[in-house]
């Protein structure tokens, strides 16, 4: 399938712009990391054609369906909307420092996606319980969340090493990644935003699950994953909001989301239950 | 004095439940507890577990309802009382937020101007009455709700928006209390079961997930026809089952049922989720025998009913057909009746070579499974014909709607929260020793980003305005 090993190509393009952002911040250089913009964003956008051809190839094996139906293709996604948000952050925000913190996250996912052995990468025919709308509003609100957490994952780290950086330090790393309160604040809007998106997630997973199985709610072991990592970005904003806690312990939590995070969306494959990906 | 200590243990009930440390930690709880379910095999995926876990630790697991602890007793405690946490704070809380909402703006204050940032002031060359009429006119079309103040030397203006947003959470928590109450009602009046129905057969009544016999529906669901249909790498590409529902024996309605489309019928909701065969009525014979040719002679013949024998000597009848028997496959009993002589009953397996040798000998050479036990004839199965059967999920939830809506007033109520801001915007129009000066400034409950940028924007609206006046 042409998509899939121009997929492939796009992992290389993420672990090159990763690579010139990471030298940006070590040798403190402008030019790389416009260069890294350039590969980031070239990577972008070839990525969303190769996702639309990948669609498009589906119409021509006559299985025609959204590129969102198994392991493989919701790994794309998840780099897609990683990158994609991140894109918008680095033009709001004219600050290019997530970049090297944020890059080896959509990296990794096409790297597992394309190269992991065993990966079904072909296109294959929906079964009768994955023909549903909802369940393409599902999957795609529910990688925005995650993808909005894995940007408060980034920002969180870079927030817990800027706080390394005193007043002898000279490492101009520690130097270019901006003001702890920016972080914070930024890390907040990334919660915030993954918050909502991953309640639209479950509430699209309850109306499909109720129309494809007849129950909203069986505590399947991903649905109950899925409302965990939830209630912990639920305290996350409470403690924030009412309790006033900020920098150190809110990057803490927010790290320990993310790990539910992925546990919700890998670990689950280890437990039964009905989410299909990865069988 | 008991009045005062009750009220001191009401006020520590009260100020436990009121604090939002307790909402965290019940918050992390939930979560934790949540864990153990997805590790431990809940319900009928327990037994398998349980069979491994020495008496004592079993004994423990049963206890705290481990195997099915979602429905325990102590879960529900614990979501109980973040349903009491959230109605408490809410109480505590509301007031301060409705005295937010409420509270009378004065368009006259001078503390929102104290350090104005340069960008938000202008001077103008309009006159004072001049001046003042263009701005309003131009906050008139901005604010639905503007208010005014007159002095000699000043106008003071201020415009409200996003008054609202300070209910945003109130509906978010109240959102939570409408899902956990639709959940409950589920729970009390609703019920989960499932049916199997034959095609073009009828039936009135399913069997509960839970147990406890069949649950009688009030009306009548006939499957007249079930069909799958496969993709051609083999995976299922639809099912459907055509349906018909009765009422006293009366056609009420028709409806094909899929996957993902369910069908409701008097509150009552039906879901295609599996399906199944099980023979049919009919089979498909062979007859082998003395001028029959090298093959025998090949009939379809349906159960029970009489057939004549190939040279005339009587007839045979299929009494029973098995889909499986004693896991060798398929097989019918076959019975003749000679026109002189006794009835003759033996089973005919559709694998006859291979279950010969599979049968221990003396069954094997027993008459009743001698396809050949009414002379000269041998008989074989070449098929027999499967029906299908759907099997239904059958449903009643009268909280689902009471659950969507809580789940749209959750997504308002984080718009609201999250997206929407109380912004008070001050405009002042004064005169200072002949000049006329313009000034701009607000406050907001959240996103200062946004606020100083709508501030900016509107100062620069307020000045290119004044500029194109009388033009
Ligand atoms: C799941 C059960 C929940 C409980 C028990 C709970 C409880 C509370 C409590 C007790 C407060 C403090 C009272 C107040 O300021 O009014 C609060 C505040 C807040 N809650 Fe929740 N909450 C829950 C869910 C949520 C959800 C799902 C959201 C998502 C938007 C949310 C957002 C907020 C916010 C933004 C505040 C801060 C309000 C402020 O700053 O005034 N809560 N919550």
């Amino acid at each position: 399938m042409l998509s899939s090993t121009i997929l492939g190509y796009i992992t290389f393009a993420y672990f090159a712009s990763f690579i010139l952002y990471l030298l940006m911040m070590v040798m403190g250089r402008d030019f790389l990391g416009r260069l890294a913009t350039y590969v980031t964003f070239a990577g972008l956008t070839i990525q969303t054609f190769a996702i639309i051809l990948r669609w498009v190839e589906s119409y021509r094996l006559g299985i025609g369906h959204a590129p969102l139906s198994n392991l493989y293709e919701s790994l794309i996604f998840f780099a897609w909307t990683i990158i994609f948000l991140y894109m918008i952050i680095e033009l709001r925000t004219k600050t290019r420092t997530l970049g090297a913190f944020v890059t080896p996250l959509a990296f990794l996912a096409l790297a597992y996606a394309s190269f992991s052995p065993g990966m079904e990468t072909h296109i294959q025919p929906l079964i009768p319980a994955l023909k549903s709308n909802w369940l393409i509003a599902h999957v795609i609100t529910c990688f925005f969340g995650y993808a909005a957490f894995g940007l408060s994952l980034a920002l969180s780290i870079m927030y817990l090493i800027k706080r390394l950086e005193n007043d002898q330090s000279k490492s101009i790393f520690l130097k270019l990644i901006p003001r702890p309160g920016i972080l914070d604040e930024l890390n907040y809007q990334m919660v915030i935003i993954g918050f909502l998106m991953l309640a639209l997630g479950i509430i699209t997973g309850a109306v499909w699950a109720h129309s494809a199985w007849g129950s909203y709610w069986t505590w399947d072991p991903k649905e109950t994953w899925s409302l965990i990592t939830w209630l912990v970005y639920a305290s996350v904003i409470h403690s924030r909001m009412v309790r006033g806690w900020k920098g150190k312990k809110i990057s803490i939590l927010c790290i320990i989301g993310f790990c539910c995070v992925l546990f919700t969306y890998f670990g689950v494959n280890y437990l039964a239950g009905l989410h299909s990906y990865a069988k | 004095m008991p009045k005062s200590s009750t009220e001191k243990s009401q006020n520590l009930i009260w100020g436990l439940f009121s604090s939002v440390r307790l909402t965290i930690v019940l918050l992390i709880i939930l979560a934790i507890t949540s864990i153990l379910g997805t590790i431990i095999p809940q319900q009928d995926d327990a037994i398998s577990l349980a069979k491994q876990l020495n008496p004592g630790l079993f004994r423990l697991f049963q206890s705290l309802d481990l195997f099915d602890m979602y429905h325990s007793i102590w879960f529900r405690l614990l979501i109980g009382f973040l349903a009491l946490n959230l109605v408490i704070c809410s109480i505590d809380r509301f007031p301060n937020a409705l005295r937010r909402f409420r509270a009378v703006p004065k368009p006259d204050r001078s503390k929102p101007f104290e350090h104005l940032p340069s960008e938000q002031a202008f001077l103008t060359e309009a006159s004072l009455k001049e001046a003042s009429a263009t701005v309003a006119r131009f906050l008139r079309s901005r604010y639905k709700n503007l208010h005014h103040k007159e002095t000699q030397e000043t106008s003071y203006f201020l415009g409200e928006k996003g008054r609202f947003s300070h209910f945003g959470v109130y509906l978010v928590h109240l959102s939570v209390l409408i899902i956990l109450i639709g959940a409950l009602l589920g729970s009390f009046f609703g019920f989960e079961a499932y049916v199997n129905i034959l095609e073009g057969e009828r039936i009135d009544a399913v069997a509960l997930r839970k147990g406890g016999g069949p649950l009688k529906l009030g009306f009548e669901v006939a499957c007249d026809k079930f069909t799958v249909d496969f993709y051609e790498n083999g995976a299922p590409r639809e099912y459907r089952s055509e349906l018909r529902f009765f009422i006293e024996g009366k056609e009420a309605e028709k409806a094909d049922l899929l996957v993902n489309h369910p069908f409701q019928f008097k509150g009552i909701t039906f879901y295609q989720s599996s399906y199944g065969t099980v023979p049919g009525n009919k089979v498909s014979l062979r007859i082998a025998g003395p001028g029959l040719g090298p093959k025998g002679e090949t009939m379809g013949v349906e159960a029970d009913k009489p057939y004549d024998l190939p040279g005339g000597e009587g007839q045979f009848s299929v009494r029973d057909i098995r889909g499986d028997i004693m896991d060798l496959g398929p097989a019918i009993l076959i019975s003749v009746q000679p026109s002189d002589g006794k009835e003759t009953h033996f089973w005919v397996f559709q694998n006859w070579e291979i279950v010969k040798k599979r049968l221990p000998p003396p069954m094997a050479k027993s008459t009743k499974f001698n396809p050949s036990a009414f002379k000269p004839y041998t008989f074989f199965l070449d098929g027999v014909k499967t029906k299908y059967y759907t099997g239904l999920q059958v449903n009643k939830d009268p909280g689902v709607p009471m659950v969507w809506l809580g789940c749209f007033a959750m997504v308002l109520g984080f718009l609201m929260t999250f997206f929407m801001s109380h912004r008070k915007t001050w405009v002042q129009v004064s005169e200072k020793r002949d000049e006329i000066k313009i000034s701009v400034a607000g406050t907001a409950n959240k996103d200062q980003v946004g606020l100083k940028r709508h501030l900016e924007r509107l100062t620069n609206d307020l000045r290119n305005r004044l500029d194109e006046r009388g033009k």
